[in-house]
């Protein structure tokens, strides 16, 4: 992987659908396509619309690399590691940019996800990853999305208060050392850097996907100088035009075609890794067909259980009065 | 609360018990205690050893006054904004002083509880968490904990492999920046802060109570002067000595006889006893209800297969009727 050839390779971001003024509105995807675009790097922007709670979206690839977003800690990470696209050549060793980075993506991240899914109506989250999907489906996706963010979140019945209250609290606290870190500079560290990305990709997220009334999108907004720094900033950040060629939908037409249809078409040029991932998606939607295959009849039997133990319960009266008289 | 008469207080903190050479083994409770010392506050130390999952614990109790760990950040936070104990003064709106305490409440916890609950042979949880409790109940509230643990840290049996790795490599960044930044210095920012109790904490827990083996222990001793960093302030931090006058032992006899300790107490104590037995009452609750479904579907599949046998006889019978 050679300096010179990086700008003539061909790369393609591979993110969820757009939405809310938003080139791509999921909050994994849009730090990754901020830290292309810092990095002025040209890349195409495909679509994936038919797996919501896959983990491996976003993804970038070229040729036949690929970097996951669930594989060594992320793609921006990836894509600095493998030598790609690195922006962070001198900050790397500097403490405050490291323990920042880690605070963005542990306690706004979790804001983030609270506000998506447990603090708000939940129709930014159906609009940015089940509008595309049969209703039901979706709903079904969404409730179970609902269950695994309490669950990782470790929020219950007794003490969900206090968990949204820390929640707000952390992402505050985070806030105000940001705001204090940058000032009124145009970026955190002199250049753009991938904490300028992933927190860039916060605040647009927050300020145009979360709702007005939104807890987390008014704490941000005290804090003049971050919402400052975004606006500056967003022409560079969001414009989904000139970079990226073309974009490519997919549509959901059959939710049984549709795995086969996305993966397979990117993978006449790659060999190992997709293939991988379609297995992972079609193991994953096979598991979910068997579930409601296995609903389904778990109802069939008890329904019939009950129907038969009623009769039971008819021939044994009728059988009674009938001993009797046989005697 | 003036601070004339914060030292004539007495503080009394509840944690969990020792273990590992360690004052207080809980990785929660740890940090407190080190920062009470380094606050060079006199304070008693009690066990609570009969609630493994609470919340609650530690807490420090003062008086009146209760800090509880599930409240308000934490003990140490609620202590620092109560205006009891402060140790931060200067360093509230320093940015690597947040963002490096946020990397360790994040990152590093993670790591420590992946690797107490899911990373080693759970030797260790044991004797920290359910040592003093009959074998059943402390096992079934060890799985219980694991799974709670698998879902906090959003482990499958796809994803483990992957998941772990992340987790190390987290922890392996965060040793790295703290090292960077502390140096050979004494402590993080010239005096004694929250943050060189709460790493503090981690450092000596992970040194002492996790076994030889354990991956996290490894990266650690991998930065040569956090380990250097952590002895040097080992006496300082884990004496349970002449500051604690008197350490006082809760026997487990009965469950529901150890939350009553707070006689002298009126609130906040009373919603814990009332919080730690609806617990209680929850879990015999469910194993009440599981006994009761056992013994029910027994009755339902004997009658069934009565039932069965009826209706041969019947059908026979109606054959010879007609």
């Amino acid at each position: 992987m050679e300096g010179a050839s990086e700008r003539e390779r061909e790369f393609t971001l591979v993110a969820r659908k757009p939405c809310f003024g938003l080139p791509t509105a999921c909050p994994h995807c849009l730090p990754v396509f901020i830290y292309l675009k810092l990095a002025k790097i040209p890349f195409r922007l495909d679509f994936n619309l038919t797996f919501p709670d896959s983990d491996q979206v976003p993804y970038v690839e070229s040729g036949a690399y690929v970097a996951y977003n669930n594989e060594k800690g992320g793609v921006i990470e990836s894509l600095k590691e493998d030598g790609i696209v690195d922006l962070d050549l001198e900050l790397r060793s500097l403490p405050e940019f490291i323990s920042s980075k880690a605070m963005i993506s542990s306690w706004l991240e979790e804001a983030i996800i609270y506000e998506l899914w447990l603090g708000s109506d939940g129709t930014s989250a159906h609009n940015i990853y089940y509008a595309d999907l049969p209703w039901p489906v979706g709903k079904l996706l969404y409730l179970k999305q609902i269950r695994s963010v309490k669950q990782r979140l470790g929020i219950t019945k007794d003490n969900a208060e206090r968990r949204e209250a820390e929640i707000y609290r952390r992402a505050n606290i985070a806030y105000e050392a940001l705001s204090i870190m940058l000032g009124e500079d145009d970026f955190f560290f002199g250049r753009p850097s991938s904490l300028d990305a992933i927190f860039l990709g916060h605040a647009h997220f927050t300020l145009q996907a979360l709702p007005e009334i939104s807890l987390l999108r008014n704490r941000l907004v005290e804090h003049g100088n971050l919402v400052r720094y975004a606006e500056k900033h967003k022409s560079e950040c969001l414009e989904a035009g000139s970079s990226s060629s073309s974009d490519m939908h997919f549509p959901p037409s059959s939710s049984a075609s549709a795995p086969r249809q996305g993966p397979s078409h990117w993978s006449s040029k790659h060999k190992s890794k997709p293939k991988r991932e379609k297995t992972e998606e079609e193991k994953t939607f096979r598991k979910r067909a068997k579930y409601f295959l296995a609903a389904q009849f778990t109802a069939v039997l008890l329904f019939l259980t009950i129907m038969r133990r009623s009769d039971d319960n008819e021939l044994d009266l009728d059988d009674d009065d009938g001993d009797l008289d046989y005697e």
